[in-house]
């Protein structure tokens, strides 16, 4: 099977009550997604992006032509099985609190109670909702609710991913944490489809993308090849004399061409994000964490003084006790995470660039920075940031093992490890549950 | 079953931390402590712990069914409307999985709920005689009337249609018919005729006899006590507090008629007992013969001096099982009906919305609560347009339940007997036909409906 999702002239009409054409919400739709792809789908609103989806997944039944998820039907269990979703808004049972909504959804895909547990425990501190895990979500933020959301997508380790506007209600960190995680689920093999239209999110993160319109595919290919301007070109230097800008110049004078020197800006989704990491680096020796709930638990100073994707991806890291038995077999496949980068790594990420803050805020190299005024010396800047967080970082070198724990290869993994972990290994696992 | 059971679970926490089920547990609790405590009725204790059995269950059963149907309705529409089912539907379930779950939780959260209010009604029916101090005499009122479950024998049919038919016939070679019956049709001056003629067999004149016979006499205890209830009016206006003094046979129904020989004793006795309200005496129940053939004579001693009606036939009332398990039938009556509301509700928010889904379920509460009321009125209706009646409103009664014609209290309240036959059959029309029919119904839209769609 070649694409994760396919499918043939998907039409979906909205008729009234007297069965007249009301909304053509989907017309004649071929979409093709291939496997271990980030596939963005785009479009104004009412473009039926959500509606296609709904389809795919059996919860409108298209008008005409039919759609293939995972080489079956999206409504059936033993394709469900391996899907995630997450709907445009996060629909979730106000009175129940957040531990118990993942439990329930871990309860539908029928997780073992142990397995069940580990994960449980894990996305709640991925999502950063250890700390508010036993409040109902109904008194959740929109911010929050989207983060349950989320989770609930992940339990069951899916094989697909389909989120539609996951970032809505995000504060640009959370964002950030979405397009990483899904960078990082599509470097361990997870096919993610992306509906969306705020279109940072989708260039940031995806392989492919495809415009929709009136329910028509409007245009579908590559990121990088429908926003590369060809016929520009871009040089980033380190700051230089003016006599060498002047030289440049003449050299591209020479050329016939037109050029255009400035200093570059700094995207305002970094800054953001240096702004708020500082601040919470300043505040932490009287304030602690106290600060505004689920923005402090995220960038509390463990968490900050890692990678944030270390810290987005990793197992109840700070919650784990030192002392825990841990077998090999967990271990081993995290603490190198490099071959299975440059195994599996999409084209769009660059390798073995360990910093991945800054890889995530420098767009995919040689895309189209001119376009959007981003400048040369970018990337130094953000690096200089994480640089920074460096030098704050101090932490003892048996945490810092323990931080590597990743949560989604427990994801992947535990189910195995489950089995061959002794029963009194497995407390200790989630003893701060 | 693992994700049903999840979906079970889940319907419980919502009913409970809605807090929907919580208004009803504690008026519930409130008002039932209250009326154990309050309620005399007619100031004896068999009327106390009548009026409160009566009051209690009907009221937990009333209040058990709403929270039923808002419970199973809400359940399902607010998943619908508020889009959680987006979530769950996408999770290896199927459709049916998710209806099952809701009712499994429903019903469990009913059984619960049952248990309580039951053995808290029950408890105060049990203590309330030492609660109150009765004195013997109506504790053994009590004992012998309603801490019992006895078993209410109508007497064997007379078979009058051969007499009727010749009157009738009578009448029409003379040609009396129709001054007696002006503008009657033959049905129905049969029918009157058959009234006329049970009347006739009712009554007694002075110094005659009525004698009824009853098949099956079994009663529990051989030692024990039969009652035989009855009521006396006169002929003319006579005034209420009227008595009648009537001499009673009770004995085997062989020796009684035929004079055969019995090894059976025959009770024979006078009483005197006012017109117009139930009396009981009482004899032992050694007077019944094996075969259970049992005849009941009344002799209207000539000292009153009037014809004695029986407005209905007297009955013949023995202890068949205890107080406790025909508590424990009517309180599984109740939840047969439970049982069937929330089959009737989640069907019901398989296509409606919150509040149409309720008022239709309300509707059926209410007609099947009321359902002989209902009946008549559209029999009596249906003569005129009686085709059209029997083929399209009738059909749709007969497939409403008929709670009011199985009313758990009302066999309490009288100390009848409500057999596990009866119970079966109740459990056979009322689960195995209209509710399973319902949810099968409900279970059918919900698969195949768009669930993305709102409906409104």
């Amino acid at each position: 099977m070649e694409y994760a999702v396919e499918t043939f002239s998907l039409t979906k009409i909205f008729s009234d009550w007297w069965g007249r054409e009301r909304v053509r919400a989907v017309d004649e739709l071929n979409l093709k997604v291939r496997y271990n792809e980030i596939f963005g789908l785009l479009g104004p609103n009412g473009s039926g992006k959500t509606t296609t989806i709904k389809m795919l997944l059996g919860l409108l039944y298209p008008t005409k032509g039919r759609a293939v998820v995972l080489g079956g039907d999206g409504a059936d269990p033993k394709i469900n099985i391996r899907i995630g979703f997450l709907p445009e808004e996060s629909y979730l049972y106000r009175y129940l609190n957040a531990r118990e909504t993942l439990d329930f959804y871990g309860r539908l895909f029928r997780i073992p109670a142990k397995v069940r547990k580990m994960r449980i425990e894990a996305l709640l501190d991925m999502v950063g909702l250890k700390a508010v895990a036993n409040r109902p979500v109904g008194t959740f933020s929109k911010g929050m609710a989207r983060r349950i959301g989320l989770a609930q997508a992940l339990i069951n380790d899916p094989d697909l991913l389909i989120l539609d506007e996951p970032t809505t209600g995000l504060d640009p960190i959370g964002t950030r944490q979405i397009k990483d995680l899904v960078l990082e689920l599509a470097k361990r093999g997870k096919t993610v489809l992306l509906c969306s239209h705020l279109l940072a999110d989708v260039e940031d993160v995806c392989d492919r993308i495809a415009i929709l319109y009136g329910g028509k595919i409007q245009i579908e290919g590559q990121v990088k090849e429908l926003l590369q301007q060809t016929h520009k070109k871009q040089i980033t230097t380190d700051a230089i004399s003016d006599t060498a800008v002047e030289k440049i110049k003449q050299i591209i004078q020479q050329e016939h061409a037109q050029c255009d020197i400035s200093s570059p800006m700094d995207k305002l989704e970094a800054f953001f994000i240096k702004t708020v990491s500082s601040a919470e680096h300043q505040a932490l020796p009287t304030n602690g964490a106290v600060s505004t709930t689920h923005i402090s638990s995220f960038l509390a100073p463990d968490a900050s003084a890692e990678d944030i994707l270390d810290k987005l991806v990793s197992a109840s890291v700070s919650a784990q006790p030192p002392v825990e038995p841990v077998t090999t077999e967990q271990v081993v496949p995290v603490e190198t995470p490099e071959p299975t980068r440059q195994g599996e790594g999409p084209a769009v990420v660059p390798k073995g660039d360990e910093d991945l803050l800054s890889k995530l805020t420098e767009p995919a190299p040689a895309s189209s920075d001119a376009s959007r005024g981003g400048g040369p010396s970018q990337p130094d800047k953000t690096k200089a940031v994480v640089k920074n967080n460096e030098e704050i970082k101090t932490k003892p070198v048996e945490s810092q093992e323990q931080a590597q724990k990743n949560i989604l290869d427990k994801l992947t993994k535990d189910e195995n490890t489950a089995r061959e972990q002794t029963a009194e290994s497995e407390a200790g696992d989630f003893g701060d549950a | 079953m693992h994700s049903v059971w999840a979906v079970a679970t889940n319907t419980i926490k919502q009913a409970l931390r809605v807090k929907i089920a919580a208004v009803f547990i504690i008026l519930l609790m409130v008002l039932l402590t209250v009326m154990g405590t309050t309620m005399t009725g007619d100031g004896t204790l068999k009327g106390r712990l009548q009026t409160f059995v009566s009051y209690g269950l009907s009221l937990t059963s009333l209040l058990l069914c709403l929270l039923t149907i808002i419970i199973s309705i809400f359940s399902l529409t607010s998943d619908i409307d508020q889009r959680q089912i987006y979530t769950v539907l996408t999770k290896p379930i199927r459709r049916y999985q998710i209806l099952l779950g809701k009712l499994l939780g429903v019903l469990l959260l009913d059984v619960a709920l049952l248990v309580l209010f039951s053995a808290l009604i029950y408890n105060i029916t049990i203590y309330l005689p030492q609660y109150i101090k009765a004195n013997e005499m109506q504790r053994i009122e009590a004992n012998n009337e309603f801490f019992t479950a006895r078993v209410d024998l109508p007497p064997a049919e007379v078979d009058a249609t051969q007499e009727v038919l010749d009157t009738y016939k009578k009448l029409q070679t003379s040609g009396q018919l129709e001054e007696m019956f002006p503008g009657m049709s033959g049905k129905e001056i049969i029918a009157q005729l058959t009234n006329q003629k049970k009347l006739q067999m009712r009554a007694a004149e002075v110094g005659r006899d009525l004698l009824w016979e009853f098949h099956n006499v079994r009663p529990a205890d051989p030692n024990g006590r039969l009652f035989i209830k009855f009521k006396y009016d006169v002929s003319g206006v006579g005034s209420s507090d009227l008595t009648v003094y009537g001499r009673w046979f009770i004995g085997a129904w062989q020796f009684i008629r035929y004079g055969i020989a019995s090894e059976t004793p025959v009770y024979d006795r006078v009483h005197s007992h006012s017109i117009r309200t139930f009396h009981e005496i009482d004899a032992p129940a050694q007077v019944v013969p094996k075969d259970g053939h049992l005849a009941v004579g009344f002799l209207n001693v000539p000292a009153n001096n009037t014809v004695v009606i029986f407005s209905e036939d007297p009955k013949v009332l023995y202890k068949a099982d205890t107080f406790t398990a025909n508590f424990v039938r009517a309180v599984l009556l109740i939840l047969l009906r439970l049982i069937f509301l929330a089959c009737l509700g989640i069907s019901a928010a398989t296509f409606l919305s919150f509040p149409v889904a309720i008022l239709l379920s309300l509707m059926i509460f209410f007609i099947a609560s009321f359902s002989s009321f209902f009946m008549e009125s559209f029999d009596f209706l249906g003569e005129n347009l009686s085709s059209i009646y029997r083929y399209t409103v009738r059909p749709i009664i007969l497939l409403m339940p008929q709670f009011d014609k199985f009313n758990p209290t009302k066999f309490l309240v009288s100390g009848q007997y409500f057999s596990w036959f009866l119970l079966a059959k109740v459990t056979f029309l009322l689960i195995c036909i209209k509710a399973i029919l319902l949810f099968s119904l409900g279970l059918l839209i919900f698969s195949f409906r768009e669930i993305a769609k709102i409906i409104i």
